[in-house]
């Protein structure tokens, strides 16, 4: 059984520490719900467990099917079955989407996938996703709309088959039929694969589709409670404030920064002279 | 496919596929009638010397696919009468130094002259690229794009010429060049010379690394950092094949292109 084991992560970015200690365990087949305000570094650890190279990991572990993620480049880590879908998928004009995905799926396998494998797999996810007939010849999310970039995400899922699926936050962009789509996409993957997923979502009609069965709810770089769906049914009607007050914590609040305008400065010191 | 191995005078008036393979200088006399799509593959010379004549009202395209191991310098002038458009497109992915001059003169009102550039350099690859225009309603563009590999050395100097008197004359130019490696060098120099005042001009221009977070997110999905780099040179240099109309050709250097890839 494939399990993904996270003991004591720390991470930082640019030398801010953002992940202060985070203790997590995902067996094959789970889905789990992760959940908190934003800034709070829900996405900073799906991108550390990639292997994000922005991303420093300090201290603490993570395990992958008896493999340490960390000794591991990000190319190797999808190979061995991590899968990130990202909140903002980036546009990589000139390089087609097949062109793109036959690459990805021939570094998995020892021989090339032919060429009709290849277009009937490719149809079936595009047919799944509702997506245009191009996107095949289309470049990679070049002047894709936010919900075709996302959904975009799920066709390359569905033809790497990860056996562990991290998605940030691919709701957010999508239309209420689209939410149910990518939703029963994901179903009918997770019935073929069994793989695992760790899902970032701030909403509950997402998670609800989706069935999760665990949340997590990450405050300051720490997971501060866990449990099932009635966590982030609750987080839908009352917000954060209840986990505040119940744990006796206090939100990040974030640092205001006021414009520091030279022409201003230039102007007290002319007053400081003419004083 | 004619081979060209000594100076000659060609009279064109259909398609042409050329092979130019000598130990001589050449000096080539290109004398366009009609509507052609013409392709040179340059397998090895030294010295090359090009005229080329186009009557007016018709459309040549000319294809240079520079399949040399040998150093290669040329010296290319190219006239376009009324009305008529040229389309000059370069493939290079060898691996030996080129230096190339090459001028279009658009002569007569409402001429067209286009440069297109693709090269895979892993050598020094010199490219002064004129196109001039003369006369008034003229078009002048060129399009230029280069992965540059970590022992090679690029420099494009670019020009777009516009001549007193050249009214309503256009001239537009983009140049992009991406690098791989620590130890290459890039210089593009993109210049707009302009000498009259009703007209339309414009540049663009790029010299750089592979941007990170696209890096990262192809990555992510299982390539490594080499396969990266020949799914974004594809990208960056496939284009040129456009200019082909024979699809067996084109295939043929696209497979060409990706088996060169492959190796770096």
């Amino acid at each position: 059984m494939k399990r993904l084991e996270i003991k004591n992560l720390h991470v930082s970015v640019d030398d801010k520490e953002i992940l202060k200690g985070i203790d997590l365990v995902v067996n094959e087949g789970e889905i789990h719900a992760l959940m908190g305000p934003n800034g709070n570094g829900k996405s900073t650890l799906l991108a550390a467990i990639m292997g994000d190279p922005k991303y420093i990991v300090t201290e603490g572990s993570i395990i992958y099917d008896n493999q340490d993620l960390l000794a591991l480049p990000v190319n190797e880590r999808s190979i061995l079955g991590v899968f990130l879908g990202m909140q903002y998928p980036q546009e990589i004009p000139g390089v087609t989407n097949s062109d793109f995905l036959r690459a990805a799926m021939n570094v998995r396998s020892e021989k090339p996938i032919s060429l009709f494998k290849f277009i009937k797999e490719i149809e079936k996810s595009i047919e799944e996703l509702e997506m245009k007939d191009d996107l095949a010849h289309r470049f990679l999310n070049e002047g894709f709309s936010g919900g075709e970039k996302k959904r975009n995400e799920i066709v390359q899922m569905k033809m790497l088959k990860p056996s562990l699926a991290m998605l940030d936050e691919i709701d957010s962009g999508l239309d209420v039929d689209a939410i149910h789509l990518v939703a029963k996409s994901l179903e009918l993957l997770k019935e073929e694969t069994n793989m695992a997923m760790i899902i970032v979502s701030h909403y509950e009609r997402f998670l609800e589709l989706l069935k999760p069965n665990f949340t997590h709810v990450l405050i300051d770089g720490k997971i501060v409670m866990e449990g099932g769906a009635d966590i982030f049914g609750r987080i839908d009607e009352e917000g954060y404030d209840w986990i505040y007050k119940e744990l006796n914590i206090d939100p990040i609040k974030e640092e205001v920064k006021r414009p520091t305008s030279i022409g201003v400065c230039a102007v007290k010191e002319v007053i400081k002279e003419s004083e | 496919m004619d081979i060209i191995n000594k100076s000659k005078e060609l009279n064109i008036n259909n398609d042409e596929k050329y092979l130019v393979d000598s130990n001589e200088d050449l000096a080539l006399i290109i004398n366009c009638h009609h509507d052609a799509n013409i392709f040179f593959n340059i397998k090895k010379i030294n010295n090359m010397d090009i005229k080329c004549y186009l009557d007016k009202d018709i459309k040549v395209s000319i294809f240079y696919h520079n399949d040399s191991d040998h150093e290669i310098n040329t010296n290319e002038n190219y006239e376009v009468k009324e009305n008529s458009e040229l389309v000059i497109s370069y493939s290079e992915f060898n691996y030996a130094t080129t230096n190339r001059n090459s001028h279009i003169s658009l002569n007569e009102i409402s001429s067209r002259g286009v440069i297109n550039s693709a090269s895979l350099v892993n050598a020094n690859k010199n490219y002064n690229l004129i196109v001039e225009n003369k006369a008034k309603y003229t078009m002048g563009e060129l399009n230029n794009y280069a992965v540059v590999l970590k022992d090679g050395r690029l420099m494009i100097d670019a020009i777009g010429k516009i001549n007193n008197g050249a009214k309503k004359a256009e001239s537009h130019q983009t140049s992009r060049a991406l690098s791989f490696g620590e130890t290459q060098k890039t210089t593009i120099l993109p210049e707009l010379l302009i000498d009259e005042n009703d007209v339309k001009a414009s540049h663009a221009m790029s010299i750089g690394r592979m941007d990170e977070d696209k890096l990262y997110y192809l990555m992510s999905r299982g390539l490594s950092f080499e396969d990266c780099t020949s799914l974004v040179s594809i990208g960056y240099l496939y284009p040129i094949f456009d200019n082909i109309k024979d699809e067996e050709l084109k295939n043929s250097l696209k497979d060409a292109l990706e088996r060169k890839l492959e190796n770096i």
